[in-house]
């Protein structure tokens, strides 16, 4: 496609994506209007933007901090989980011998495992890093490995003719072909890390979203508590959508499909 | 002229659930510096086997010795420049970085390795194709740039296996004649595996025949037809002896490997 193809086409989209966006807001208000559908079941879209530009500056700190604590346990559940899988890919006897504990510790739920790490780690922001990164670090783990283990073994075999040790064939092919699975399971890793955040603020906080909205649901002020889920969508679009642009700086070559 | 590569005993057992299958009978393989050999024989003879253990990817059985300027070696990885049937082109490196690989692993700086490759690429055909990604390029091409990757590599032997046998037959003759073209130029000693027959007489200095599996050096035809090669060759009355000659030999083991086949199906 020529460039001012591809221009166009982004325009459309954009277009079409703005008018859907405006279309859902427009006849949510008009419907809850028209029926008098009462603020305590779902409050019209003008009535928590008003509130919303009210609160905005607490909004904006509490919003930071939980985005903060997921993108810390997030970042240590990426650089983790490709670590460790670095070491199960080297060792299939460490991989075949440690795999079964590491998924019977995803079985646990994390609501259980939450309240001790409170315990542990105290009210403040280190629990919420903890538990953003428990649930953000198994699907990146399993899908690194998936991803080193992935490459063609003609192609090992050809580096190794040429004299290639071990860390060469990772650094030249096992992460390239990595980086694709990497980066799905990237994506999805950004919401299981802000719900970690979010819902580990429920257990014992004073600050954040999640107290932000628990607090709401106390007061039974539903018009706050939709604030604060319109806060929380917004954070998990941006998170999602900052992640995707970085996966086009790093995957220019045409990947195969896996999602 | 002296020996560059000498195969030695060369034979391989594979252990399989429920017995052992052999693969290679012992192979024994003179090549001399500069020649070019081809080796024919019918499907599934042991020639991709043969071809990974002189690359160094797997052990003969014990006996065998693979012998590089006369001298026994302990293994040949990081020695021969090997290309496999696929190209095999890592799709997030241009052609360039594709081509230098080898090079790369050996140790040389990106830079200068990118110099090398630019001196060479013009007789490649692919001059203006430096910078563009595998997926942009047809299977002639990809099969070129792996080429170049074999020849920049620095190594003078070169294993090649089946390296046209996907393309087809047009663009075949003219990488064919193309290839004869770049090995007078740059004399290296290479062993050369297809199933094509016209190909092995155009391309080689000797052809080696394998019987069917388990595989072992049946006929070696020396072929003295002159340098350079032309298309017109092909229906030339020595070419098409040689061709005879070498055909009824295959026929032999083509029939006997399809009745081995018929029998019993077993893995390579």
């Amino acid at each position: 496609m020529t460039l001012a193809g591809r221009r166009r086409r982004a325009l459309v989209d954009a277009v079409v994506q703005v008018a859907a966006l405006g279309g859902f807001v427009g006849a949510w208000e008009l419907i809850v209007r028209l029926l008098g559908v009462p603020r305590s079941i779902v409050p019209a879209p003008s009535v928590i933007g008003a509130e919303l530009l009210q609160i905005r500056g607490l909004i904006a700190s509490w919003g930071a901090y939980t985005m903060t604590t997921a993108l810390e346990g997030y970042a240590l559940a990426v650089a983790g989980g490709v670590v460790l899988a670095i070491v199960l890919e080297s060792s299939p006897a460490l991989e075949r011998g440690l795999f079964p504990f590491f998924v019977a510790s995803q079985a646990v739920p994390i609501i259980a495992f939450s309240a001790v790490v409170i315990l542990w780690l105290g009210n403040g922001p280190l629990s919420k890093v903890a538990i953003a990164f428990y649930l953000s670090f198994f699907p990146i783990t399993v899908s690194a490995v998936k991803g080193l283990q992935s490459c063609d073994p003609a192609a090992v075999a050809l580096l190794r003719t040429f004299g290639a040790g071990r860390a060469q064939v990772l650094w030249k092919l096992r992460m390239p072909v990595m980086l694709p699975f990497l980066f799905v399971a990237m994506r999805i890793a950004t919401t299981t890390a802000l719900i970690g955040a979010i819902v580990g603020e429920w257990f014992g906080d004073n600050r954040g979203i999640g107290t932000f909205i628990l607090q709401a649901l106390y007061a039974e002020d539903t018009v706050r508590l939709w604030c604060g889920i319109v806060s929380c969508a917004a954070m998990g679009i941006v998170f999602y959508g900052a992640v995707t642009l970085i996966e086009r700086q790093f995957l220019w070559w045409p990947a195969p499909a896996l999602d | 002229m002296a020996d560059k590569l000498t195969l030695r005993h060369i034979a391989k057992t594979f252990e399989v659930e429920g017995g052992r299958v052999p693969v290679l009978q012992p192979v024994f393989l003179d090549v001399a510096e500069g020649e070019f050999v081809t080796i024919v024989g019918p499907s599934g003879c042991g020639k991709s086997t043969l071809f990974n253990i002189v690359a160094g990817l797997l052990p003969p059985d014990p006996g065998g010795s693979l012998l590089v300027d006369g001298r026994p070696v302990a293994t040949t990885l990081g020695r021969i420049a090997y290309m496999p049937q696929r190209d095999l082109l890592f799709p997030w490196r241009t052609v360039l970085d594709n081509a230098v690989i080898g090079l790369e692993i050996q140790g040389m700086p990106r830079r200068e390795a990118r110099r090398r490759a630019l001196d060479v690429i013009g007789q490649f055909g692919l001059a203006e194709f430096g910078e563009y990604y595998p997926f942009a390029l047809s299977g002639g091409m990809k099969q070129r740039v792996a080429l170049l990757r074999t020849f920049l590599f620095e190594s003078d032997i070169m294993l090649l296996d089946e390296p046209f046998g996907a393309l087809d037959a047009l663009t075949r003759s003219i990488l064919q004649e193309w290839l004869a073209g770049v090995c007078s130029t740059y004399r290296r000693t290479i062993l050369f595996i297809t199933h094509d027959v016209e190909e092995a007489i155009f391309l080689g200095d000797r052809v080696v025949i394998m019987t069917a599996r388990p595989g072992e050096v049946k006929l070696e035809v020396p072929v003295g037809l002159e340098r350079p090669r032309g298309p017109a060759l092909v229906t030339s009355e020595p070419f098409v002896a040689l061709k005879k000659q070498i055909l009824d030999a295959i026929r032999d083991e083509s029939l006997r490997s399809f009745a081995t086949q018929a029998r019993a199906e077993t893995p390579e």
